[in-house]
């Protein structure tokens, strides 16, 4: 009896220790959070009162018809809304609980920790090496012979390398879609995101492509937190922890993954997740 | 008329319309390649058969010499404007594409600019000749002189260059500008990284064609440049400079033999610059589009 108390203790403080030496021990548990965001364009207001927090290491899928403002919202996330023209934001954005719209936050480097993936892939025009290491030079990150290591890394992280090792010289352009794709994921992965945005990664990419895309994302949490919009359903459902559901300029209805699959609380969220609208 | 009548004589109309259509396009082609290829056989054929190299290696003297200190001067000319044409052009049209849009009181900014490099566009290249000889030769005392002649002709080609940047630049993809964005690249950084080396077979067309024209360019030279049978020297102000459309055009009106070879000469060697500028700026879009989306 006495022994098994005395294990106890011991554990509990072993579980404080534990707590306390992990890096991100003293960060909020939501690495981003908004906090009734209103986003418009012009006078057309697109999204309104969306608060919202995401997880670190977690996946959040992203759902609803077209133009309910999936992409509006996502890429106000990582500032690139910002010089769109007549783009405007009421409420915040947190970053690890400080606003990135900041006075002492630095673009570029809210661009580094928040990384994106855009619906089509988009190589640059240069080897498919320096695509890998395009951010990491730009960043300073690495220089020289680090390149070449941080390239194999990357590539090899996102399954590419066996098939692109000999020709690392060579166009992107050359690449399959999905590799491609895996490429665009290996450049954005090479600066060290903490959260990735992703904007229907896998539309263009047919259906074996897609699995191994949607693999690499089950792979890279709890690591690095994903929020990715879909309109595919299944996606949605295989790999996210929580959906939100935007609908008609608001966030309907947001939860538990399961839980909004099979008892959505809102009429409209039930209508779309049994594919009864647009 | 019949169903089967009406569709048959559509097709034939239409094969007939593609029969027109090509017909035109030949006209086109032989309307553009004709007298390119008939200038430059002509050319060849009067400069060949009396051609000796110490044309390269001597000045004018008396009847005949050589035409070193004008192909020296061309060359010289050439690499000004594309210094000064070229950096302030290429500048312009990044100005134009990249930063310009709408202010915050709703108005299209660089408009002033683009105004005024169209009006550039429009003035004769004599009309900018002489007002380089008041303005410049005579107003600020400077001579006949390479400074004189590299601003005008400058001005005369810099619309070209910026033109064909500012097309070029916005022809890229907005997908590579993001993507350069997104991965936190400065805009400066993602510019040239990126975006510009996509540009860049848009922008070297812009760049040959001013180097073209200001090989080619007499009007204007006259006014500026003046002319010597001296080599060029490296002053920029106060002494005259001889250039090899000048030979071309006068030497051939002389009446003497010996003078009409050097003009052939002369554009023989004109037409060699021409055509190496375009090979060798072809070898530069090549080698830098290697990886461009269309290169696949
Ligand atoms: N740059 C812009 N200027 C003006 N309106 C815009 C702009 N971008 C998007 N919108 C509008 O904002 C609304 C939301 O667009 P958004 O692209 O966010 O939709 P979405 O949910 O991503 O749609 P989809 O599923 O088709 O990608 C649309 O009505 C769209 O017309
Ligand atoms: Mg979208």
């Amino acid at each position: 009896m006495e022994e098994v108390s005395k294990f106890k203790v011991a554990s509990s403080a072993l579980d404080a220790e534990l707590a306390r030496l992990d890096p991100d021990h003293d960060r909020p548990r939501e690495v981003i959070a908004t906090k009734g965001l209103n986003l418009k364009f012009s006078d057309k207001t697109v999204l309104s009162g969306v608060n919202m927090n995401f997880e670190r290491g977690t996946i959040t899928a992203l759902i609803g018809p077209t133009g309910s403002g999936k992409s509006t919202f996502l890429r106000t996330i990582n500032r690139m809304n910002d010089r769109v023209a007549g783009f405007r934001h009421e409420g915040d954005v947190l970053l690890d609980g400080e606003s990135i719209w900041g006075d002492q936050q630095d673009l570029l480097t809210i661009r580094r920790r928040v990384g994106m993936l855009f619906q089509r892939p988009n190589p640059f025009p240069m080897s498919i090496r320096d695509n890998v290491v395009a951010g990491v030079k730009a960043h300073g990150i690495a220089r020289g012979k680090q390149l070449d290591v941080v390239a194999e890394m990357r590539l090899t992280e996102v399954g590419l390398w066996d098939a692109v090792k000999d020709r690392l010289g060579d166009s992107p352009y050359r690449l399959s879609g999905g590799q491609q794709q895996l490429l665009c994921l290996a450049r954005a992965l090479a600066v060290g995101p903490e959260v990735l945005l992703l904007d229907e990664p896998t539309s263009a990419l047919d259906p074996i492509s897609t699995e191994a895309v949607e693999r690499m994302l089950r792979a890279m949490t709890p690591a690095l937190t994903l929020i990715v919009v879909t309109h595919n359903l299944g996606q949605a459902r295989r790999i996210s922890d929580q959906t939100m559901f935007f609908f008609n300029g608001q966030l309907v209805e947001h939860g538990a993954t399961s839980q909004v699959f099979q008892n959505p609380r809102e009429i409209d969220t039930e209508r779309y997740v049994q594919g009864l609208m647009g | 008329m019949s169903m089967t009548e009406s569709l048959s004589h559509g097709t034939s109309w239409r094969r007939v319309k593609s029969v027109i259509f090509r017909a035109f396009t030949l006209l086109a082609l032989v309307f553009v390649l004709g007298p390119a290829i008939w200038l430059i056989v002509g050319v060849v054929v009067k400069a060949v058969p009396h051609w000796s190299w110490g044309v390269l290696t001597h000045v004018p003297s008396g009847n005949g010499g050589g035409l070193e200190n004008a192909i020296l001067g061309t060359l010289v000319i050439m690499v000004g404007v594309l210094i000064i044409a070229g950096t302030t052009g290429v500048l312009a049209g990044v100005f134009l594409s990249e930063f310009t849009g709408v202010n915050r009181k709703g108005r299209e900014r660089g408009t002033i600019l683009r105004t005024g490099i169209d009006v550039l566009a429009g003035f004769p290249s004599i009309v900018l000749g002489y007002v380089g000889y008041v303005a410049l030769v005579v107003g600020l005392h400077w001579g006949f002189s390479l400074l004189a002649a590299l601003i005008i002709l400058s001005l005369m080609v810099v619309p070209y260059i910026t033109k064909a940047t500012e097309t070029a630049l916005r022809q890229v993809p907005t997908s590579y500008r993001e993507g350069a964005e997104a991965l936190g690249m400065r805009t400066g950084y993602g510019l040239r990284k990126v975006v510009l080396r996509t540009a860049l077979p848009g922008i070297v067309t812009g760049l040959l064609i001013a180097e073209s024209i200001t090989v080619g360019e007499t009007a204007p030279l006259l006014y500026t440049a003046g002319v010597t049978n001296n080599l060029p020297n490296w002053h920029l102000v106060h002494h005259p400079i001889g250039y090899l459309t000048y030979y071309v055009w006068t030497d051939w009106n002389q009446p003497l033999a010996s003078l009409h070879y050097i003009s052939y000469d002369a554009s023989l060697i004109l037409l060699v610059m021409v055509l190496s500028l375009l090979i060798v700026s072809r070898l530069v879009v090549a080698r830098s589009q290697r990886h461009s989306e269309a290169a696949r």
